[in-house]
């Protein structure tokens, strides 16, 4: 391995001890999944269900299609605000990494931004036409979806790029040289399966919601149905996808995961059962609007299943690093005050906004108000 | 100095500038907007003003838009670039203020959600709750300003931080206060701005009294400009006021910036005045888009003369804008850059000029292009047997800071080229650069 292209680490050291940074990484990282997966999924989603409406404004799918939408104007811009995070902690504890990786994509990483602002832009922009004829807003909808795929397939070259210091020397004159690595499919096939299968399975508890509240029972029905066979579908390809990426991981990063103990055979053994177990709940099932407890439960076992992965990825990047993780110790010069400060302002922050929403919820305009 | 570079053809500066004016203008306007709006709001609610109410409202599907699009979008995309283009510098800020930029996301995140909410609950929720949404989403959007304020005018004057390294003393650096009210007057004045497009478009007799309403916001917040203005230039260190103020400045550009700045801002007062106080009739979407246009400028042009005051530091006194530190100068000068950059050391078996490619990428490329913004080709002498000379003097310029004491400042008015960081390496690896830029020349390669 060439590690002497790893730049020094920063000589002004972590202003906490590592364990720190690595808790809230990965913390704000699931938090930004959740959203992460909404706007990719919900994008291809809606775009999947808008052509399979055959362009019919009444047909349930249409009617998933501009939920979908609907959502995605808010959710994606939370997905750019919760990755704020962890692009920050990223940086601190990687940033050795993630500058040369992103350096020698160069352009291919600068697009991420264009593709942020065309897909933002195509999800707000296809929401004019809603009620219209179909087939401008189909447009957008496959912009949008077309870009956050984009995106997926950025993130995931320079992830590789990143934690594979090996590839640099090639990388400046082959950008491209990520797609080529034998784990970057099933990768990016775990990261697209699983934002699909998580916004088919909200858009189907939402959908039994509506139902049990007597809210357009038919549709909403029908996309809950419709929701659940996509979630299983979806689910049984990650499982497979799942064990593929396992053993197509570098044989050192396999047999560290292997070796590690309870730290990696806990999150890892647990991600599996998970996975298995949705699968089981959601084969189980072919009325999900019949069946609202175990709608809701399956949901919460998948966010329980994006947190565990979440800590089995960090570790796989860790194994990856290992080699030069000699490398990328700095010195610690803790901040504690700054940090019990941030703490209490993410806990008041967290409280506000739970209270706010709390607030729109139990406060309906009335009368004049609601005009 | 040891990550490899990224080539932009028109300069990494340029690409920066344009995202992050088009992110601190919109990232501004959000923060007044959020204020403008909402008392906008609450008056209306108080005078039971329903034309005053629907201004808001209008104006806050507009602040929505623009702050959760292309404010969050090009915020991520300051760190894409940043990373791209000055990594070293990026990772410096990011280890000292980490707290910082992390409080500052936490308020922020409730910035963006309160906003969505605000914009998306109109006459679906009561009226009093939507309008604590609305001060919530104030609080914390100002909030915002209230901590990146101190990490942005840290890099200018980061104080006592040199000597101590403490994170508060750079915090509340000298130019925080003044910056603080300057930017909260650029807030207002920018939300008043886009709410005078809004408002103009309102039926008689609401336009005219929505027009002077905002007439008074703007020009209390172009006033705290001023003097908010006025207070920052104050607060500067002595050295870099002698960069752009003064009979003889010692640049010439920046000095004409200032000239532009208080010149905008003048006649977006005037403008306020005339065209909203005094004569609403004047206010059309044209005569708006000049207001906009003498704000913008005004803005545009502050902006500009703080990124040009700090040449050639991207942290006053610390570290200079291509990732050089000061405290690695003497280290870098006896051992070579080749010694610390594995990006150097690859081709340092190659031929001179390849090596000196490398060198130039590392130490000058992020602010010079080859023919783009800040040309390095044009700057060449057409002899390519002058080109040492000053490459040496600019060598030689960074023992002036080896010689300061720790935390101390050098004077611009003793450097050959006061607005350069020194050029460090071994004389070997200067004589290479020399050997490449002499490829450039008009003489071609020797």
């Amino acid at each position: 391995m060439n590690v002497d292209l790893i730049p020094a680490v920063d000589p002004a050291g972590l202003p906490a001890p590592p364990g720190v940074f690595h808790l809230l990484l990965v913390v704000t990282f699931v938090l930004h999944m959740l959203f992460l997966n909404l706007s990719l999924g919900g994008s291809l989603l809606a775009a999947v269900a808008h052509r399979l409406s055959g362009g019919r404004v009444d047909d349930y799918r249409a009617v998933l299609a501009r939920r979908l939408q609907a959502v995605n104007t808010y959710g994606i811009s939370l997905t750019i605000t919760t990755g704020v995070a962890p692009l920050l902690f990223v940086q601190v504890l990687y940033g050795q990494l993630m500058y040369p990786a992103t350096i020698l994509l160069g352009w291919v990483w600068f697009a991420l931004l264009i593709l942020i602002l065309v897909g933002y832009g195509a999800a707000w922009a296809a929401k004019p036409a809603a009620d219209g004829a179909g087939r401008a807003r189909g447009g957008w909808l496959l912009i949008a979806a077309v870009m956050f795929l984009a995106i997926a397939v950025l993130q995931v070259m320079v992830h590789l790029a990143k934690v594979q210091p090996e590839l640099w020397p090639r990388l400046a004159s082959s950008p491209w040289l990520p797609l080529g690595d034998p784990t970057f499919l099933p990768r990016l096939l775990h990261f697209v399966l699983a934002a699909v299968a998580f916004t088919a399975l909200v858009v189907a508890a939402h959908a039994v919601r509506r139902v049990a509240a007597g809210v357009d029972p038919e549709p909403n029905r029908a996309i809950a149905a419709f929701a659940w066979r996509w979630a299983l579908w979806t689910t049984a390809l990650q499982v497979v996808d799942g064990f593929l990426l396992l053993l197509l991981l570098p044989r050192p990063v396999l047999l560290g995961l292997m070796r590690g103990g309870a730290a990696t055979m806990v999150p890892l053994t647990l991600a599996i059962l998970l996975g298995v177990g949705l699968l089981m709940m959601l084969a189980r099932v072919t009325e999900p609007a019949a069946r609202a407890r175990l709608v809701t439960g399956t949901l919460a076992a998948t966010v329980a299943t994006v947190a565990v992965m979440a800590v089995t990825r960090h570790q796989i990047r860790e194994l990856y690093l290992d080699p030069v993780a000699d490398r990328l110790v700095a010195a610690v010069d803790p901040q504690w005050f700054n940090l019990t400060l941030f703490v209490v302002l993410l806990l008041a922050g967290l409280a506000v906004l739970a209270a706010v929403v709390r607030k729109v919820l139990t406060s309906p305009a009335t009368g004049g108000e609601a005009a | 100095m040891d990550y490899p570079i990224w080539d932009v053809a028109m300069g990494g500066g340029v690409l920066m500038g344009v995202v992050a004016v088009v992110h601190v203008v919109v990232a501004h306007f959000a923060i007044g907007g959020g204020l403008l709006v909402v008392v906008t709001e609450t008056l209306a609610a108080r005078r039971g003003d329903a034309e005053l109410r629907e201004l808001a409202r209008r104006s806050s599907l507009v602040l929505v838009l623009l702050s959760t699009v292309v404010g969050a979008a090009t915020g991520v995309g300051i760190w894409v670039v940043a990373g791209l283009i000055s990594p070293g510098a990026i990772s410096a800020l990011i280890h000292t203020y980490v707290w910082g930029w992390a409080m500052e996301w936490v308020f922020f995140l409730v910035e963006i959600v309160t906003a969505l909410v605000y914009a998306g609950t109109w006459g679906r929720i009561s009226r009093r709750s939507h309008l604590v949404v609305g001060w919530v989403y104030l609080v914390s959007a100002y909030a915002s300003l209230v901590v990146i304020n101190g990490i942005i005018t840290f890099m200018l004057t980061p104080g006592r931080w040199l000597d101590s390294g403490d994170f508060w003393d750079g915090f509340f650096n000298p130019t925080y206060w003044p910056s603080l009210v300057l930017r909260t007057g650029i807030a207002l004045v920018l939300a008043a701005v886009v709410m005078v497009f809004v408002a103009v478009r309102a039926g008689e007799p609401a336009r005219r009294r929505q027009l002077r309403f905002l007439g008074g916001w703007l020009l209390a917040g172009g006033l705290l400009s001023y003097g908010g203005y006025r207070w920052w230039e104050a607060s500067l260190p002595e050295a870099v006021k002698a960069l752009f103020l003064g009979d003889s400045p010692l640049l010439a550009t920046l000095a004409d910036t200032r000239h532009l700045l208080l010149w905008a801002l003048a006649a977006a007062l005037g403008l306020t005045v005339v065209m909203l106080l005094a004569a609403p009739k004047l206010a059309r979407t044209a005569t708006a888009a000049l207001l906009a246009l003498t704000v913008v400028g005004f803005f545009g042009a502050y902006e500009r003369l703080r990124e040009g005051v700090r040449k050639p530091y991207l942290v006053r006194d610390h570290l200079f804008s291509n990732g050089l530190r000061v405290a690695d100068i003497a280290r870098l000068n006896r051992d070579g850059l080749a010694a610390t950059s594995g990006w150097v050391a690859r081709v340092s078996g190659e031929e001179a000029a390849t090596v000196g490619r490398e060198i130039f990428r590392v130490q000058c490329s992020s602010c010079h292009t080859l023919d783009g913004y800040q040309a390095i080709r044009p700057l060449l002498p057409s002899d390519p047997d002058m080109i040492a000379g000053p490459l040496f003097a600019l060598k030689e310029m960074g023992e002036a800071w080896v010689a300061a004491p720790s935390g101390g400042t050098v004077d611009p008015a003793r450097l050959d080229y006061p607005f350069m960081p020194p050029l460090v390496g071994t004389d070997d690896e200067v004589l290479a650069l020399a050997e490449y830029l002499a490829t450039l020349t008009t003489g071609g390669s020797r």
